[in-house]
């Protein structure tokens, strides 16, 4: 075929796409047009609702029913799809050798009862790559090419036996072996630590360099836009704001948009100010904290801790370090298995029944997932009286002035107090949980990746809310995140986890760089490489 | 393409629903609809084939089947549902208190309660009660209860098992929520669309054990109708007249068939897998 001989690898023309529920119609995408030459990485850069995941799964076919497609033209090498809106596509084709998938949740992408050489030989045998026996020879040099130790050990391993960064460049490693003509990977890395996601997008880099491998990368992160693509699309609710070089746009940005999303996150990475170092008496104080699960898997290894009245404590790890562990634990959540947990100086980590829930005065918990902390059938302001209900504090008048007020606090205004959470934004979701951890009058509030699953420009609204807060209201805080932009900018100290344990005591977060713990290095050498050049 | 062909479409909700319409008034109303007594016996009319003057004909004492299957329905639907209320109650408390405390000893027992109860045949079991306490209908109830709540004990307990994974279930115990609150507010409204699909599929076969039961005479005694008694009359003379098991019979298939569309029509609409679609 003539299509053969063109320079782009993917090329997308008058994209129009919409969403029809309950008989009402929403356009996501109006009238897109983008090219990505072969070999390229091309990033869309946009935050939630802007429609770049609408774009995957409309190249890819994977719309859900109420889409509605209004027109559009794809051309993949040599397949050419003239409208995209007609039925009979012939998907089976394109997907796989046309176009790979790289999924955010890897784990989950690959199926939990097949061993990964299964996953490998299921791949090849459909699309007619290989024999079964040459299977395990292509899939064995393929990992091997993606820095894989030990190759025959996790070809006959179980997805849930590997990491999550592992699973996803497993997953990269099946899409490489059909040897496609794009590859196009939604958010791959969001849901990994800063670590892992380096590796990842080290390796997309690599590929791209030694294999020609072409990558259409949609993700809302700047810094994951800066450490990977040649070439990016900033999208703002289905409309391409800004197109060019990564460097150029991510340094002088041309359209406001783009500007504003650089200063929302220039607003979290400046070092706070207003921010008192913390010099009160110990609130709460962990000693020698160890949980081992099931008898065998120790998770937390003899942990200490002190916060301190009115600080901010920011607690770093990778995913899978221990960290939410330690913080189910404090919460009441998970028993400890050994050591102590004091607030106060009294012991709390070995309370039942309702002293247990007694301390819930004292000390809550944010969650990453605020829409799924919360009953989607309860209207704002019903969500936040549930703790005073729960713990019998003051009349039905007096709970709701209290939940009006906590709610006005967090900037859930007059007529969205009304709103159950379907209706609102992850933002606003975020918030109410907030005022309802608030409303209590809590000592301690921990926030378990609380800002981490939010956009950019949320994310700093979210973090001077807390600020704002903690100032007004006293309370300190236990920061537990990935993400050591957050965590610098935002506490007063940092405790940095590996392994279940603390390797050093708590650092002033300005002075996190001094640390000699090779881990803390590593982290701080990943988060620093991914940012390199931005402002 | 794969997508059920029936999703979202209501028709075999509509349809279930209207079909018990008609059959519940038909039945609620028995005393003013019957064209007769349902026990008053007629020498003269013995096994009559169906006519203008009985819809149905009669059976061996002439009486008219008609009337007795109206009549009957009262009894079987009346028996069959609170047989499932029961087993419902049961079952949703049994399997939130093993959810709850999951891996507990009561959990344990439990547990292990169901196995045996869902190992033993259902109709021995019923046998058994009949035999220590009597044949009559409180006691064929008393022997369906017993046995039918496990299946939604099962089911409830898993519903809880999963709910308590999320992290609504984590955020209702950091906010102090006492065991109690969190099975009321948070596993209870998760539970009960799954159980109650399940319960309109079950009360299907509900009916026809206790049909069965009744037709085994472990049921309602005579004279009073009773559908599978009526069928366990008619048995004798089905050579002879056909017709006598005709009535009951439809009457069973159509009750069955309604509840069958009505909890498939209700599961497209509540199941929860069906929302995620956008």
């Amino acid at each position: 075929m003539s299509c053969d001989n063109h320079a782009e690898a993917l090329e997308v023309k008058g994209l129009q796409v919409a969403y029809e529920q309950n008989g009402r119609r929403t356009t996501v995408l109006n009238s897109l047009d983008f090219k990505l030459g072969k070999g390229e990485i091309l990033v869309l850069l946009g935050e939630s609702g802007s429609g770049k995941s609408t774009i995957a799964k409309a190249v890819s076919g994977m719309l859900p029913p109420s889409a509605r497609i209004g027109g559009g033209s794809l051309r993949v090498g040599a397949e050419r799809i003239s409208d995209l809106g007609k039925p009979g596509i012939p998907w089976e084709r394109i997907r796989g050798r046309g176009i790979a998938m790289l999924f955010q949740d890897a784990q989950s992408a690959l199926n939990p009862v097949m061993k990964i050489k299964d996953h490998f030989k299921e791949s090849l045998l459909f699309h007619g790559l290989a024999s079964p026996e040459e299977a395990a020879a292509i899939s064995a040099a393929m990992l091997e090419r993606l820095n894989f130790k030990d190759v025959r050990h996790i070809l006959e391993c179980y997805p849930f036996q590997l990491s999550g960064g592992m699973c996803q460049r497993i997953c990269l490693a099946l899409a490489l072996c059909l040897e496609p003509a794009v590859l196009i990977a939604d958010e791959p890395t969001s849901a990994l630590d800063t670590v892992s996601q380096k590796e990842v997008l080290d390796l997309l880099r690599r590929l791209q360099r030694e294999m020609g491998l072409t990558v259409l990368l949609i993700t809302h992160d700047i810094a994951v836009a800066n450490a990977v693509g040649s070439r990016v699309i900033v999208l703002n609710k289905g409309v391409i704001e800004e197109e060019g070089d990564t460097r150029t746009v991510l340094t002088r940005p041309a359209s406001a948009y783009t500007r504003e999303l650089l200063a929302a996150r220039n607003r979290i990475a400046r070092p706070a100010r207003g921010l008192s170092p913390a010099a009160g008496k110990p609130v709460l104080e962990i000693v020698r904290l160890s949980k081992t699960f099931g008898g065998k898997k120790r998770v937390l290894r003899q942990v200490d801790l002190t916060l301190n009245e009115r600080e901010i404590l920011g607690i770093l790890g990778q995913s899978g370090c221990g960290k939410s562990t330690l913080a189910k634990c404090v919460a009441g959540l998970e028993r400890p298995s050994e050591g102590s947990i004091l607030l106060r100086g009294a012991e709390i980590g070995y309370l039942k029944g309702k002293a247990r829930r007694e301390t819930s005065k004292r000390i809550q918990l944010v969650f990453q997932d605020a829409r799924a902390s919360l009953n989607p059938g309860r209207t704002a302001l019903q969500l936040v009286q549930e703790p005073l209900q729960y713990l019998r504090i003051g009349g039905k008048e007096e709970r709701e002035a209290l939940a009006a007020y906590y709610l006005s606090e967090v900037g859930i205004a007059d007529e969205a107090q009304t709103r159950r959470p379907p209706q609102l934004s992850t933002g606003q979701c975020q918030r109410i949980a907030i005022a309802r951890a608030l409303v209590l009058r809590p000592d301690i509030l921990i926030c378990d990746e609380a800002v981490s699953a939010l956009d950019m420009s949320v994310q700093a609204q979210i973090l001077e809310l807390l600020q704002r807060l903690q100032r007004q209201f006293g309370f300190s805080i236990l920061m537990i995140s990935h993400d050591i932009r957050v965590l610098r900018a935002f506490c007063h100290h940092i405790a940095v986890m590996s392994n279940g344990s603390f390797g050093e005591r708590k650092q002033e977060s300005g002075r996190l760089h001094e640390s000699r713990q090779p881990h803390t290095q590593l982290l701080l050498k990943c988060a620093g490489d991914m940012e390199d050049g931005l402002v | 393409m794969k997508r059920r062909l029936n999703s979202k479409n209501p028709a075999s909700l509509i349809i279930g629903l209207v079909v018990l319409a008609i059959l519940a008034i038909a039945i609620l109303g028995a005393p003013l609809l019957a064209p007769y007594d349902p026990v008053a016996q007629n020498a003269a009319e013995r096994l009559e084939k169906p006519s203008d003057k009985h819809w149905l004909g009669t059976d061996r004492f002439g009486r008219d089947i008609l009337s007795r299957t109206l009549h009957g329905g009262q009894t079987t639907l009346l028996s069959s549902l609170l047989a499932l209320c029961a087993a419902l109650a049961i079952g949703l408390l049994v399997g939130m208190a093993a959810g709850m405390f999951h891996g507990s000893a009561l959990d344990h027992i439990l547990m292990r309660i169901i196995d045996v109860l869902l190992a033993f045949p259902f109709m021995v079991f019923a046998m058994v009660i009949a035999g220590l306490f009597g044949t009559g209908l409180v006691h064929l109830l008393l022997a369906v209860v017993s046995v039918w709540w496990v299946s939604f004990a099962r089911l409830t307990r898993s519903v809880v098992l999963h709910a308590k994974n999320e992290t609504s279930y984590a955020a209702a115990k950091v906010l102090g929520a006492s065991n109690l609150a969190i099975m009321r507010k948070e596993l209870l409204p998760k539970a009960i669309s799954p159980v109650l699909i399940l319960a309109t599929f079950e009360l299907g076969t509900l009916i026809l054990s206790i049909a069965a039961l009744s037709f085994l005479g472990l049921g309602a005694q005579p004279p009073a109708p009773e559908w599978g008694s009526m069928l366990a009359d008619g048995r004798a003379h089905f050579f002879q007249a056909p017709h006598i098991l005709i009535g009951p019979a439809a009457f069973i298939v159509a009750t069955v068939l309604a509840f069958n569309l009505i909890g498939e029509g209700l599961r497209d609409r509540l199941d929860p897998y069906e929302k995620l679609e956008l």
